[in-house]
């Protein structure tokens, strides 16, 4: 039987942080790190080696884009699947997130059902 | 041959045939005539050996004052032609000299105007420059943003004085000198003939503006360019309250739809979980808070959206959408509140379907603001038709049903209702954001007016246009058109 997927979480809005971790246990994912900032997410991603990052956009000092330009960067990462959530939902928002290196891009508010296929659709590329 | 020849009747008196020779000592003779005197015309005397000296004598002087008088008359024709050519270059000058002054009085007054024109504006700068950026014009406009009398500036000062030079100075960081510099900022008006943008300039005072700046060639009377033209427009607070909005804008982007995340998403947990299943009362009591949660989430959706046309942010993603299906989505969305209020939606859209070139999300919102209106504001048993077809817009905007010259094939889709109407007076005013009918705030139907001025830019941006006519008391009609093709 596959291993479940490691999954960090990282997000700012501690009810969110909560939600999205419900999300990925409905989709059968584990959780292996929930953190509040960007510079906690880089550190877990290095450590815990996570098949996917559910990173928030607007974390303070170092923000969900440029995580995941540093993920991408870093050969040991740089592998990992990113998918960015984000109360910014324009077409450039949008962009902005897929140039960074980002997966899929979920706009808030994102119903839980909508965020468990994606977690499940992403971690299913993961080989086991 | 007669002794004597006149040629010229004109002949002074002194110089008529002498009678001094009688007749009897006339005779012919085959002498040869001087020649000068021949060719003066005068009267010609026959000589000849026997002729005395003193006739002689008067013969040659007669001919000496007949060619000094021809000469005298030469000359005097002469001058009378100069003396008319005077007059008539004196005449010349004058009428010149008095359409140089004309000329020159009206070159002055245009002048005059042009500074007074210049002097006037004080809201303004404006600053002439030589083609090398040395000042030539400073207007009071220009004084009272940049803080400098005109004669501390004009002729002694470069216009990329008062330009903040990093906005000048290459990007590599290399040293730029001041022609570089002017370059620099002349180059988008010299590449497109003129440019408009903002830099930013520096008062006397240190102070840092943000500047709409126009930027023309200025010319001479021959065509040359003698220079350029610097028109500005002090931008520093418009900007900063452009910035403040934008700010505002993401904040609501993130402070409320962060909570409305966590409302709907927990919302949805307990809704949908299937281990703990709630009763019909707990579930009726989520539902509301749902269905508010939602409602405030269109209200921070429709704010956004009403910022971005306001910032000309609006993009479309443009594909091809069949109006038929999105009408149709539109009816099946307002449905259960129709049926609820007692409101009969009536559909007409072709079967085949109706496809326009357009954003598909877009549309699907333009249709449901107008569909959602028109429930909301008919009374129970009343109808709302929607009806879907095509039609011709005329150049002035109008949608008729018939082609006629000049116009262009347009998607109709109308949605009229039997409600209480928009008084004729507010109609002008219904795509204004926030502004709400006076049939509407006595009703208390609810809403913040935002709906349609959303649908009005959704449908501009398509390039479509969008209609109304209405009476109080019997309904009105929304007309969307969208060009075809």
């Amino acid at each position: 039987m596959d291993a479940p997927v490691r999954v960090l979480v990282a997000d700012d809005e501690e009810d969110i942080r909560l939600l999205v971790c419900v999300a990925v246990r409905k989709a059968g994912g584990t959780v292996v790190a929930a953190v509040a900032d960007g510079a906690q997410a880089l550190a877990a991603a290095r450590t815990e080696r996570p098949d996917l990052l559910v990173l928030d956009v607007s974390m303070p000092e170092v923000s969900g884009l440029e995580v995941c330009e540093q993920l991408r960067a870093d050969p040991a990462t740089a592998g990992a699947r990113v998918l960015l959530l984000s109360a910014g939902a324009s077409p450039d928002d949008i962009a902005r997130g897929l140039a960074a290196g980002a997966d899929a891009y979920l706009a808030k508010p994102f119903p839980v059902a909508g965020l468990v296929d994606q977690v499940r659709r992403l971690t299913a590329r993961t080989p086991a | 041959m007669t002794a004597l020849t006149d040629r010229d009747t004109t002949a002074p008196a002194p110089l008529a045939p002498a009678p001094a020779a009688p007749a009897g000592r006339r005779r012919r003779t085959a002498h040869a005539v001087p020649a000068a005197v021949a060719a003066a015309g005068l009267v010609v005397l026959v000589v000849s050996p026997g002729t005395p000296a003193v006739l002689l004598a008067v013969v040659a002087v007669a001919a000496s004052i007949a060619e000094l008088t021809r000469r005298l008359r030469v000359q005097s024709s002469a001058a009378a032609d100069l003396e008319a050519q005077r007059l008539d270059l004196l005449t010349l000058g004058q009428s010149t000299a008095s359409e140089l002054e004309v000329a020159t009085r009206m070159m002055r007054a245009r002048a005059q105007t042009m500074t007074s024109v210049i002097d006037a504006v004080t809201e303004q700068s404006i600053i002439g420059t030589d083609r090398d950026g040395l000042i030539r014009v400073w207007n009071p406009g220009a004084e009272r943003m940049l803080g400098l009398p005109r004669a501390e500036v004009v002729r002694l000062r470069s216009i990329t004085d008062f330009h903040a030079p990093e906005e000048l100075d290459p990007e590599d960081g290399s040293p730029a000198g001041p022609a570089d510099r002017f370059a620099a900022l002349v180059r988008g008006a010299q590449e497109h003939g003129s440019d408009v943008r903002d830099w930013t300039y520096l008062t006397a005072d240190g102070r840092r503006l943000t500047v709409s700046v126009a930027i023309t060639p200025r010319t001479d009377d021959d065509g040359e360019q003698a220079g350029w033209n610097f028109v500005g427009t002090d931008m520093t607070e418009a900007r900063a309250t452009e910035r403040l909005k934008d700010q505002f804008v993401s904040l609501i982007s993130h402070e409320l739809r962060t909570p409305l995340s966590s409302i709907l998403g927990y919302l949805e947990l307990v809704l949908d979980d299937e281990e703990q299943p709630l009763t019909d009362e707990q579930r009726q009591y989520l539902n509301t808070v749902e269905r508010n949660a939602q409602r405030l989430l269109r209200l921070v959706g429709d704010l956004l959206f009403t910022a971005q046309v306001d910032a000309g942010k609006l993009t479309l993603q443009p594909e091809d959408v069949d109006l038929a299906g999105i009408v149709r989505a539109a009816e099946e969305t307002a449905r259960v509140t129709a049926a609820a209020r007692g409101v009969a939606v009536v559909l007409d859209v072709p079967a085949e379907g109706l496809v326009v070139r357009g954003d598909a999300l877009r549309l699907g919102q333009a249709c449901d603001n107008l569909v959602s209106n028109a429930v909301k504001f008919t009374p129970s048993g009343g109808q709302v038709t929607l009806q879907l077809g095509t039609g011709w817009r005329d150049a002035d905007g109008g949608v008729t049903d018939g082609a006629s010259p000049g116009a262009t094939p347009v998607a109709v889709l109308s949605v009229r209702d039997t409600g209480m109407g928009i008084p004729t007076g507010e109609q002008g005013r219904l795509f204004t954001s926030f502004f709400r009918a006076s049939t509407a705030r006595r009703n208390a139907v609810p809403g913040v007016g935002l709906g349609l001025t959303i649908t009005k830019a959704i449908t501009t941006a398509h390039g479509g246009t969008l209609g109304v006519t209405s009476a109080e008391g019997r309904g009105t009609t929304f007309t969307l058109a969208l060009p075809l093709g």
